[in-house]
C-alpha cells in the first residue's frame, strides 16, 4: 500500500516536471517577440531621435507582464500552490473585463476587436480571476497570429463572445477565418513541448497563451474547445451553469 | 547603383513595420509579406533584388517557401538574407544542404541581430 502510494507519487512528480518545463519552454520562446519588438523599437527610436516608438514599446511590455503573470499562475496552480475557489461568475462581465485588457495590443496589431455580450446568460461556475486570465492569454496569442495569416483587412477581427451549448455555457475568442479546426488545437495541445511552433495555423510564435489558458482552465476542471460563434471559428471554455442561482 | 527592392517575409505585424522603417531610412523600396504565399506573389508581381526571410511563419514554413522560390529560374540567384529567430544551429546536420541547395547567402539570428547589423547585411548586397 505505501509503496503504491510512494510510486504513485513519484509518477505525479515526474508528470508535474515534465509538464512545468514545457511550459517554461514555450513561455521563454514566446517572450523573445515583445523582447525584440521592444528592443527593436528602442533601436529605432535612438536611431531616428524620436519618440514616436514610445507608446507601442510600453503596450509591448504591458503585454509581456501580462503573459508573465499568467505563466505564473499556471505554474501555481500546476504545482498545487494555488487553489481556485469556483464561484457563480457573471460571463459577460469577465469577457468585458478581458476585451479591456488586450484592446492595446489588439489596436497596435490593427486587429479589431469586438465584444459580443448579448443575449441573457445567468452566472455560471468558474472562479472569476483565472477565467479573465485564460481568456486575455487566448487573445493575446489570436492577435499576434492573425496578422500573421496574411488575411484581408476585414478578416483581422477578433470577438470575444459567449453563448450556450449543450455543455452549458462557452466563452471564448472568435474569428473569421476558417482555419481553425478541432483537430488543430488537439494535435497542438499534443506537440506541447516538442515542436517550436505547435500551433502553425494560427500563430507564427511558439502559441504559449493557449497552454498557458489550457493549465489555468484545467485548474477549473474545465476544458478549452475549439468552437463556432455565428459562423466564426474560435476556441472557448465551456461552463456548467450555476443551478443554485439559476433558481433565484 | 541603385537602391534594392526588398522582399522581407516576417510574420509578426510589430516587428515587420519595425524592420521595413529601418530598411526604408536606408533608402530600400520594401515590400511586406506576412506568409509564404503571399510573398511568392509578391515576388511574382515585384522582382525582388533581396529576399530577407523568417523561417518559422504560419501555415508553411520559410523554408517551404524558399525550396518553392528556388525553382524558378528567375529567381536562383536572388540573394537570401535568413533573419530568424530559429538559430542555425538547429540545422547542424542539414546546415551544408540548407546552405547550398537553398543559396542561403547570409544566416541572421533575429534575437541577436540589431537594425544595424540587418540594414548593414542588406546594403552590402546592393546590386
Amino acid at each position: 500500500m505505501l509503496e503504491e502510494c510512494a510510486e504513485r507519487k513519484r509518477y505525479y512528480v515526474v508528470n508535474t516536471d515534465i509538464a512545468n518545463e514545457q511550459l517554461m519552454i514555450s513561455v521563454s520562446e514566446q517572450l523573445k517577440l515583445p523582447l525584440m519588438q521592444v528592443a527593436r523599437r528602442a533601436e529605432a527610436a535612438e536611431l531616428r531621435g524620436t519618440t514616436q516608438d514610445f507608446a507601442a514599446i510600453r503596450v509591448t511590455a504591458q503585454s509581456a507582464l501580462q503573459l508573465l503573470d499568467n505563466f505564473l499562475l499556471s505554474l501555481r496552480l500546476q504545482n498545487g500552490y494555488l487553489q481556485l475557489e469556483l464561484e457563480p461568475v457573471s460571463v459577460s462581465s469577465v469577457l468585458y473585463d478581458a476585451g479591456q485588457a488586450v484592446r492595446g495590443l489588439a489596436d497596435q496589431y490593427g486587429v479589431e476587436l469586438q465584444v459580443d455580450i448579448g443575449g441573457r446568460y445567468g452566472p455560471v461556475t468558474a472562479n472569476r480571476m483565472a477565467l479573465e486570465a485564460a481568456l486575455i492569454s487566448l487573445a493575446s496569442t489570436l492577435i499576434e497570429g492573425l496578422p500573421g495569416m496574411d488575411l484581408p483587412a476585414p478578416q483581422l477581427e477578433l470577438q470575444f463572445a459567449t453563448h450556450r451549448c449543450r455543455y452549458g455555457i462557452v466563452a471564448g475568442v472568435y474569428m473569421r477565418h476558417k482555419s481553425l479546426k478541432p483537430e488543430s488545437l488537439d494535435k497542438g495541445l499534443s506537440l506541447h513541448g516538442k515542436a517550436r511552433q505547435p500551433f502553425n495555423v494560427l500563430t507564427h510564435a511558439s502559441g504559449a497563451g493557449i497552454f498557458v489558458a489550457d493549465t489555468i482552465v484545467k485548474a477549473m476542471q474545465l476544458q478549452l474547445k475549439v468552437s463556432r460563434h455565428n459562423g466564426w471559428r474560435g476556441i472557448g471554455v465551456v461552463m456548467a451553469p450555476n443551478q443554485q442561482l439559476q433558481l433565484i | 547603383m541603385k537602391n534594392s527592392d526588398v522582399l522581407l517575409i516576417e510574420p509578426d505585424a510589430e516587428l515587420a513595420s519595425t524592420y521595413r522603417r529601418a530598411l526604408e531610412d536606408d533608402g530600400h523600396n520594401v515590400r511586406v509579406a506576412h506568409s509564404a504565399q503571399s510573398a511568392l506573389h509578391l515576388a511574382d508581381e515585384h522582382q525582388p533584388d533581396v529576399v530577407v526571410l523568417e523561417l518559422q511563419l504560419t501555415d508553411h514554413s520559410g523554408i517551404e517557401f524558399l525550396y518553392e522560390f528556388r525553382t524558378y529560374q528567375d529567381w536562383q540567384t536572388v540573394p537570401v538574407v535568413v533573419h530568424s529567430i530559429v538559430p542555425e544551429r538547429v540545422f547542424q546536420t542539414s546546415r551544408l544542404v540548407f546552405r547550398q541547395e537553398l543559396n542561403i547567402h547570409t544566416y541572421c539570428y533575429k534575437p541577436t541581430t540589431s537594425l544595424r547589423q540587418l540594414r548593414a547585411t542588406v546594403h552590402a548586397l546592393k546590386v
